[in-house]
Parts: C-alpha cells; sequence; structure tokens
C-alpha cells in the first residue's frame, strides 16, 4: 500500500483530563486511488489528515507514505516530507492575501525540488486568465482553485483536501470535485478527502467512515462515478 | 523567495506604522551621527588649535614687570610670552578686547582675511557679525583708525567670556581683537600680563610651573594673578559643553532606538498573529522555520536599513551648519571636517542590531506554536490577564470600563504609548526647564545674591579706605587634599551690602564668619564646622580655614571670610584690599585696574544668549512633537486595528460615529496623562543628574527648575498632539464597514 496506517491513536490532554481522538486506527490506500474520509464533527477525522500530513504526531501506531515511516522521524524531517511529499487543500483556501494568484503558487513552487510549470497548473484549474489577481478579487470557487494549484504545483505524492468543498456552492463544489479527479487523473496525485458530504464518497476509490475516533466502515468503491455526475 | 514581494505591499497597506518606525529610526540615526561626528570635529579641532596655535599652560599677572625671561625660560624649560590688554569701550554697554600680537605662546589664527601688519586689526567673528563688521571695514579705536584685515581666534579665548565668573559670551556686547606691537604700544595704556607654555613632558606641567611660582616668589615678585588652562573657563567651557553633547549623543539616539524597538515589535507581534494561519499555511506546504523567520525578519531589516541609512546621511549633511554654529560660540578656526568610519558604522548598524535581536525575540515566540495551533488562529491567549481581572470595574461606566479594559488587553502597547509620551515630554521640556532654570539662577544670582552693580579689581594691593564704594580682596586656591581645580577666596567686610547670601532654610549669613557657596562645599565634601587646608595659588602658601557656614547659593565656587582675618592670613597689611564694589560707575587711572565689570553685562549677555537657546529649544520641541505624534497615532491606529470587529458591531447595532469615536479613540487619554506626569519627574532628576556630572568643569551648580507656566504650557501641547492624531484616525474608524468585519468574525 502506497499509504498504509496501522493502529493509530492519539489524545488530547486538557489539564489532568486526556481525551482519546483516534482509538487505534488502520487504513490505507493505493498510489494514484482517491480516498474519501466521512464522519460527523468531531469524529476525529481532521486529526487523522493532520497525523498522516505531519503536521501531528501520533501516540501510538504507524503511519507510512511512501515508503516513509512518519511516525518515527524527526521535527525537521518531518517539514522535508511536508515540503516533498505532501500537498494540503484547506476549507477557507489559506491564500496569502496580498500575493497575486501566481505568486500564491510560486510560493510553493519556491520549494519544491521538482515542481511542475505554474503556468501549466494555472492552465489545468483554469486560473492562467487571473494569474495577475490578487485573492480578493476573485470568488470563493476561484481561490479553492489557485489553492489547488498550490498544492498540486510541487507534484506531490499525496494530496490532502481538508472539507475542500465545504465553503462553496453545489455547482461551485462539483466544479472543484471535478477539478481534483482530473488533477488525479493527469497527474497520477493520489488524493485523500475529508468530508461531511457523503454524496462526494462516489468519487473515491475507497471511502473510510469515522465515528468516535475509530474506523467504523472501510469500503472499495469498484464503480467509481466522475465528479459532474454527482448529485446532493 | 516569491514571499518576500509581500514586504513592501504589506508595508503600503499599514503605512503608519512602518513609516512610524522608519521616522524614529531616522531621528535617531540623525541625532547620532550629528552628535557624535560633531563630537569627533570639535575635539580634533580643539587639539590641532591648541598645538598648532601654542596654547598657553598658565597666564598669570605680577606686581612689576619681569625682567629676566630669556633665564626663567632656559632654567625651567617653559616660553614666556609677555601680553598687553587693555579694554576699549566702544559705548556704555559694548567693549572691546584689545591684545597685542604674541609671539610665543597664544599666536593668533586667521580665519579670514590677511594677516596683520601696521594700522590692521583682527577680530573675533562672534563679535564682527554682530556688529555687521566685515573684513576691510574700517573701525576706531581710542581715536584711531583701524583697518579690519581679518577674523581670528586665540587659542586662550575660545569661548570670549569678559569676566571668568561669566556663564555665557555675549558678542554683542563683548569682543575681542588683537592688533599689531607698535600699534599696541603707541596706545600707552593697559595692563600685562604673561603667557607661559611647558616644554616637553605635559605631565610634569604642574610641577614646572609650581617651581616658577616660587623663583618668581623668591625674587620678591609677587603674582596677582594666576590662572591655569585647565581652569580656565574661556577654555574649559568646551570641554564642559562637549561633555553635556557626548552625553545626549549617547542618551537620546538609544532611547529612541528602544522606543522604535518597542514600536517594531508591537507591530511584527501584531502582523504574526494576524498572519498566524498564513504561516500555519506554510509551514503545513513544508517552510522551515528559518525561512518564514528569515521573512518576518526582513520587515524589521528593510526599516533599519533604509532609516539608518537616510538618518546617518542627513546626519552627515547637518555635520558642517553644526560646526558652523559651534564655532560662532567657540572660536576656533576649522582646517578640515573629518568623518569618523566608526561613528558612521555605528549608526548603520545600532538599529540594525537593536531591530533584529527584538524582531528575533519576538518572531520566534510566535513561530513557536505547532502549524495546526497556527491554523487555528495562531495559539493567542484567550486568557483575561491578571489585572483586567482582579480590577473590579462594576460600578464604572460602560464607556469607562471598555476604555480600562482597552489598555488593560494589550500591556506591551500601552507601556509603548506611555513610554512615549513620557519620551515626548521629556524632550519637549527639555528646553523649558533649561530657561526656567537659567531665568532661576540668574535672579538667584545676580538680583538676590550679588547686590553690587560694579567690580573694579586693582593690579596691586591698595591700602587704607576707598574714597567710595565698598573694598574687597580675593585671591585664588586649592585644597590641600582635592588636587587641582581652584576657588576664590574673598575677603569682606563684616557689614557687607554688596553680597547677601543665605543659608538652606533662608535665612541670611552674617558676613563675620567664613561662609562656603554650595558648588564648592560640594565638590570639596566640606560640612559646617569642618577644617580645610587650601594652598595659595599665587605663592604656594598653605593655611586652614574653619568652615562655619555653608551658603545656599547655585554659582560660584567661593569661600568668604572678613576681609581683616583675609589680611592676616596671607600677611597683608591690616587696611589692604585689592578691589571694590559699588552700586554706582566709579572712575579709576586705567593702569591701577587688572579687570572691571558690571551687573548689567551679565544680566545684558543672558538675555542675549536666550534667542540661541530658544531656536533650540524651538527644534527640540519640534522633533518631541514628532515623536509624539507619531507615538499616539501608531497605537490609535493599532487600537482601531484590533477593534476593526467591534467597532463593526458597535456600527451595526446603532451606536453613532460619536460615539464610536469616543470609545475608541479616548481609550488612550489616561495613559497619555499619565505619560506626562511621568515624565515631568523623569526630566527633573535626569536633568538633575546632567548639570551634576559637568559641575565640576563649570564651577557651577545649575539648579533644576521648571516654571508653573511652561509645564502648562507643555500639557497644552501633548494633549493637543493627541488630539490631532485623534483627527487622523476619524477616516479609518469611518472606513470600517459593518459587512467586512461581519464577514471576517464568520471565518
Amino acid at each position: 500500500m502506497f499509504m498504509n496506517l496501522e493502529s493509530v491513536q492519539k489524545s488530547y490532554q486538557t489539564g489532568d483530563v486526556s481525551t482519546p481522538v483516534l482509538k487505534g486506527v488502520a487504513m490505507g490506500l493505493e498510489q494514484g486511488e482517491i480516498g474519501v474520509i466521512l464522519g460527523p464533527s468531531g469524529s476525529g477525522k481532521s486529526t487523522l489528515l493532520n497525523i498522516i500530513g505531519g503536521l501531528d504526531r501520533a501516540d501510538a501506531g504507524k503511519v507510512t507514505i511512501g515508503g516513509i515511516e512518519v511516525t518515527g522521524i524527526s521535527d525537521a524531517q518531518l517539514t522535508e516530507y511536508r515540503r516533498d511529499c505532501i500537498g494540503f487543500v484547506f476549507q477557507f483556501y489559506n491564500l496569502i492575501p496580498n500575493l497575486t494568484v501566481g505568486e500564491n503558487v510560486e510560493v510553493v513552487s519556491n520549494i519544491s525540488k521538482s515542481p511542475l510549470k505554474i503556468d501549466e497548473v494555472l492552465k489545468a484549474v483554469g486560473m492562467l486568465e487571473k494569474k495577475s489577481r490578487f485573492p480578493k478579487e476573485l470568488s470563493g470557487g476561484e481561490q479553492q482553485r489557485v489553492s489547488i494549484a498550490r498544492a498540486v504545483v510541487k507534484n506531490p505524492q499525496l494530496l490532502l483536501c481538508d472539507e475542500p468543498t465545504g465553503a462553496l456552492d453545489f455547482n461551485t463544489s462539483r466544479d472543484i470535485l471535478k477539478l481534483l479527479q482530473q488533477i488525479n487523473k493527469e497527474y497520477g496525485t493520489t488524493i485523500l478527502m475529508i468530508t461531511h458530504n457523503t454524496a462526494i464518497s462516489a468519487m473515491a476509490n475507497r471511502i473510510f467512515k469515522v465515528r468516535d475516533g475509530e474506523i467504523v466502515e472501510s469500503t472499495v468503491n469498484e464503480s467509481v462515478m466522475p465528479a459532474e455526475r454527482i448529485e446532493w | 523567495m516569491v514571499i518576500h514581494k509581500r514586504i513592501t505591499r504589506t508595508m503600503l497597506d499599514n503605512k503608519a506604522q512602518y513609516l512610524g518606525s522608519l521616522v524614529l529610526i531616522l531621528i535617531s540615526c540623525l541625532l547620532y551621527t550629528m552628535f557624535n561626528q560633531l563630537s569627533v570635529n570639535m575635539d580634533h579641532i580643539t587639539s590641532s588649535f591648541e598645538t598648532q596655535y601654542v596654547q598657553e599652560d598658565a597666564s598669570f599677572v605680577t606686581d612689576k614687570a619681569l625682567t629676566n625671561i630669556p633665564e626663567l625660560e632656559s632654567k625651567f624649560g617653559v616660553v614666556i610670552d609677555k601680553g598687553g590688554v587693555f579694554d576699549y569701550a566702544v559705548s556704555t554697554d559694548q567693549s572691546l578686547r584689545i591684545f597685542a600680537e604674541n609671539d610665543k605662546v597664544n599666536l593668533y589664527a586667521l580665519i579670514e582675511g590677511r594677516a596683520l601688519s601696521g594700522g590692521d586689526i583682527l577680530l573675533d567673528p562672534a563679535y564682527a557679525k554682530a556688529h555687521h563688521i566685515k573684513v576691510g571695514d574700517s573701525i576706531r579705536v581710542e581715536g584711531k583708525d583701524f583697518t579690519v584685515s581679518g577674523f581670528m581666534s586665540l587659542p586662550n579665548y575660545i569661548y570670549p567670556l569678559k569676566k571668568e565668573s561669566d556663564l555665557l559670551n555675549d558678542p554683542d556686547h563683548f569682543g575681542i581683537a588683537v592688533i599689531g606691537k607698535d600699534d599696541f604700544a603707541a596706545f600707552h595704556r593697559g595692563s600685562s600680563f604673561y603667557s607661559v607654555k611647558v616644554q616637553g613632558d605635559p605631565d610634569s606641567a604642574d610641577s614646572i610651573l609650581a617651581e616658577l611660582k616660587n623663583e618668581l616668589k623668591s625674587q620678591n615678585t609677587v603674582i596677582l594673578k594666576w590662572i591655569n588652562i585647565d581652569e580656565n573657563p574661556r577654555v574649559t567651557a568646551v570641554t564642559a559643553k562637549m561633555a553635556n553633547m557626548n552625553k545626549v549623543g549617547a542618551a537620546l539616539p538609544v532611547t529612541i532606538l528602544l522606543l522604535t524597538c518597542i514600536l517594531t515589535g508591537i507591530v511584527i507581534w501584531r502582523m504574526l498573529k494576524k498572519e498566524a494561519v498564513m504561516i500555519g499555511t506554510l509551514y503545513a506546504q513544508g517552510y522551515r522555520m528559518r525561512e518564514i523567520m528569515n521573512h518576518y525578519l526582513r520587515y524589521p531589516f528593510v526599516i533599519a536599513v533604509i532609516g539608518g541609512m537616510i538618518g546617518t546621511l542627513l546626519g552627515a549633511l547637518t555635520l558642517k551648519p553644526m560646526l558652523g554654529f559651534m564655532v560662532a560660540y567657540f572660536n576656533m578656526p576649522i582646517d578640515s571636517v573629518r568623518f569618523s568610519i566608526a561613528h558612521l558604522a555605528v549608526s548603520l548598524l545600532l538599529p540594525l542590531l537593536f531591530l533584529l535581536i527584538s524582531g528575533t525575540f519576538i518572531v520566534r515566540r510566535a513561530l513557536g506554536h505547532s502549524p495546526i495551533e497556527l491554523m487555528r488562529g495562531g495559539g493567542q491567549s484567550r486568557k483575561i490577564g491578571f489585572l483586567e481581572r482582579r480590577l473590579s470595574l462594576n460600578k464604572l461606566k460602560f464607556s469607562t470600563k471598555f476604555k480600562i479594559r482597552e489598555q488593560l488587553r494589550s500591556m506591551p502597547r500601552s507601556l509603548f504609548l506611555l513610554f512615549g509620551v513620557a519620551l515626548a515630554t521629556m524632550l519637549l521640556l527639555l528646553g523649558f526647564t533649561m530657561k526656567s532654570s537659567m531665568d532661576f539662577l540668574l535672579k538667584d544670582t545676580y538680583e538676590d545674591a550679588y547686590k553690587y552693580q560694579y567690580e573694579y579689581v586693582f593690579n596691586s594691593l591698595q591700602q587704607g579706605h576707598p574714597a567710595s564704594g565698598e573694598p574687597f580682596s580675593m585671591s585664588p586656591f586649592t585644597e590641600t587634599a582635592n588636587g587641582q581645580k581652584s576657588f576664590i577666596v574673598y575677603g569682606v567686610r563684616p557689614d557687607t551690602k554688596s553680597i547677601s547670601l543665605a543659608d538652606k532654610a533662608g535665612s541670611p549669613l552674617r558676613f563675620d564668619q567664613v561662609i562656603v557657596t554650595k558648588p564648592l562645599a560640594d565638590r570639596l565634601n566640606i560640612k559646617q564646622n569642618d577644617t580645610i587646608g587650601i594652598i595659595s595659588k599665587l605663592d604656594s602658601g598653605r593655611y586652614s580655614i574653619k568652615v562655619d557656614r555653608i551658603a545656599d547659593s547655585y554659582i560660584g565656587e567661593y569661600i568668604f571670610m572678613p576681609l581683616t582675618a583675609f589680611n592676616e592670613m596671607l600677611g597683608y597689611p591690616q587696611n589692604s584690599y585689592l578691589g571694590v564694589w559699588s552700586m554706582d560707575k566709579l572712575h579709576f587711572a586705567e593702569d591701577q585696574l587688572l579687570s572691571s565689570s558690571s551687573a548689567s553685562d551679565a544680566k545684558a549677555a543672558f538675555a542675549s544668549v536666550t534667542q540661541p537657546i530658544q531656536a533650540m529649544l524651538g527644534i527640540i520641541s519640534l522633533m518631541s512633537f514628532v515623536i509624539g505624534l507619531i507615538v499616539i497615532y501608531v497605537v490609535t491606529s493599532l487600537i482601531i486595528e484590533e477593534n476593526k470587529e467591534n467597532i463593526s458591531l458597535m456600527k451595526v447595532l446603532g451606536y453613532k460615529k460619536k460615539e464610536v469615536f469616543s470609545l475608541i479613540l479616548n481609550s488612550s487619554t489616561y495613559i497619555v496623562i499619565l505619560g506626562f506626569i511621568i515624565g515631568v519627574p523623569l526630566l527633573l532628576a535626569s536633568m538633575q543628574a546632567m548639570f551634576q556630572s559637568v559641575a565640576d568643569s563649570t564651577s557651577f551648580v545649575l539648579p533644576v527648575k521648571i516654571n508653573y507656566a511652561y509645564l502648562g504650557l507643555g500639557f497644552v501641547i501633548i494633549i493637543l498632539i493627541y488630539e490631532l492624531s485623534k483627527a487622523f484616525s476619524k477616516k479609518k474608524i469611518n472606513r470600517i464597514s459593518m459587512i467586512e468585519a461581519l464577514k471576517s468574525r464568520a471565518e
């Protein structure tokens, strides 16, 4: 498996009280697949994504991504791991307001070992025309496209998307999902997405349902649906 | 890195904050460069002047002419030049001290024009300027016309004081001039004095001069007056003023830099808090801490480099005019202007060092959070501060509570405002305090303590009773225990009407006892009833005096004792005296007098000197105005920025513009008033320390006083600055839209 999690545990300490968030999660994803983690608020899906992305550490268990055992490496190595292997897409885009669209993408291509061409990626996400605009001059959907371009430009092995359509309307959301599927096909990027929206799972190869810190259901989707056909 | 493109854009978006820091650094570097380069140049000018033009080591007056100068010169390894001098009264309140040209010691330095030849006169440039005299003009001295062939400086008259006890020179009423020896001799008037320069090791000068004095004594020559160069106020005034300038040159820029560090620190901290999500995102994308740190440190770096460069350049540009200003007071020739590379480097590097250290501290603290914490809002402390929690504000009005909480919520911001207003107050009141102190000194000294109008000092001891006026005697001494620096012992009549001194409690002192003035008592650490050993500067005789009372006078290092006791101590005839004090102008033969002066000279000097003080006061006040405005404006914009959402909400809730202005803009009023209140004693204490530290070289203790009217004016100006910055900020509040701020709250 390209991505493999074994018995991953995580709890947060508040004073004397320890709150378990992940209780022995095990899951896997093959290279080039799209995975979707479904679950209600507070189920632990963001924590799971953060651990996979090297933003947080598991208390126990093993996380291996593309042959790298993320759980056993130092902080500096974790930074290198994020720098070289992981792309992030956030619900609220997190673009740098006083950099243009092109510059926002350049922020990541700057630190990548073998980045894709900025214009090529912007063209792929349909934002090449607006390369010189500032984020506040764009709609939400357009900002998310830029955010995807920024994540993709480094040609990451794994693209992690945290509620990428959470702040968008239906049509824009569907456009974004189409874009993610297109990137998955075009660049062979493995994508792991977390969402509330069960409809989105139709476009995934694997679906993981999380509840109360545990994977309660793990399904392999044999009939992946093109994003444009998804309805909710 | 592309991310650095943000720097200019961010700075342009928040002009006030960054421009504020930049201007503060600029002022600081300008002051540092100006004061320190000036000090280097003045040091150089002084020392090369002293060497090139053979500054005397001492000058003295004897009761009879020295006939064996060549023998004395070869015996003691000294050069002695006999000088001639007289004061020519140009008008009733204006006199010109005419010197005969010297050939060996105290040579004149030509500043402009040509050297002396027969019928020529050289003037000091300040006097010439004050009386609009140009090179080539003709002036009349004692009925004879002289051509002004140029302007000059004398190494023993760098600061041309009329009397050694004067504090300030006054070119409007007094000047010096040099004429050729033959021209001088043709007048058949004036008195002689000797200037002596020790050749060889300067360290042995004191012992050689002491031996010379003994030799003169052994030849039955009475030394009437002796002044070593390091006690000559016409030379030491430069040292005292330079010492003061060096202190200001070191303290003021560093204080302003500290203020800038706090300001920049607050601005960066605020930016980091605001950009926490972005920083978290950069972390998540794989940015390293040092890359992010490098980015954020560029802000203080850019400000420090630009501010430092412009400030240093402006400081360097001010050097020439400032040197011109200084040599208008201290009459010396400028041979060349030099720049100290070390000071230029410090001026450029100091703000960098200060800002990068404080910046690193703040950025490291802010970046210490994990990427997730940062993306959730930067690990912002949502805790209520200790003070805010403890203060019971329940009984106060809502608006008062709001304003107090606003200040307590950001302590660094409030401290910055407090510190900034205190500094602006100090600078603003500095000039006023100087003026108040000088006014007090003048009144206390010339009007209350020294009642006589005219002082005449003879060039030999007089016997019997003067036809009019009150007799007195005087002689310079040093203390046996405290070395070099001399003071004057006066013999006065016990019933003197010319001097009135009081003790600390304000009770008048009788003159049938030994009285020591406060500046001397402080320097020698003398208390009432102490007995001190003193050595005559004229004949090296040793005496002891019991001090009966200390006079609470600010000027002059003097000991007063009854005239009979004075004569008895020095072995002078019983009814002898050396001078006369009088309320009216008296007439004595000129060859009888060593010097004469009037109280009105001192007052006139004071009046003309307050003008440049007022000009300086204007510059310093302008600077304090700028600093005050920057500090208050930046803090007000920070408050607005931090309260954007609250302001928007107030608007949504139906608050009127006026009410919003009052709540947000008036929240700093308490701090501004507190800053002013703190600034006043801080200024008085620092000026007291500054005056005390230069008291040794100036022989007077300047009392630190501030007039209530000036205090009131200072307060009005500070409040005016506050109101002005509030007026500037109103636009910012008006620009905040209800929708925008609420949208940001939703995210």
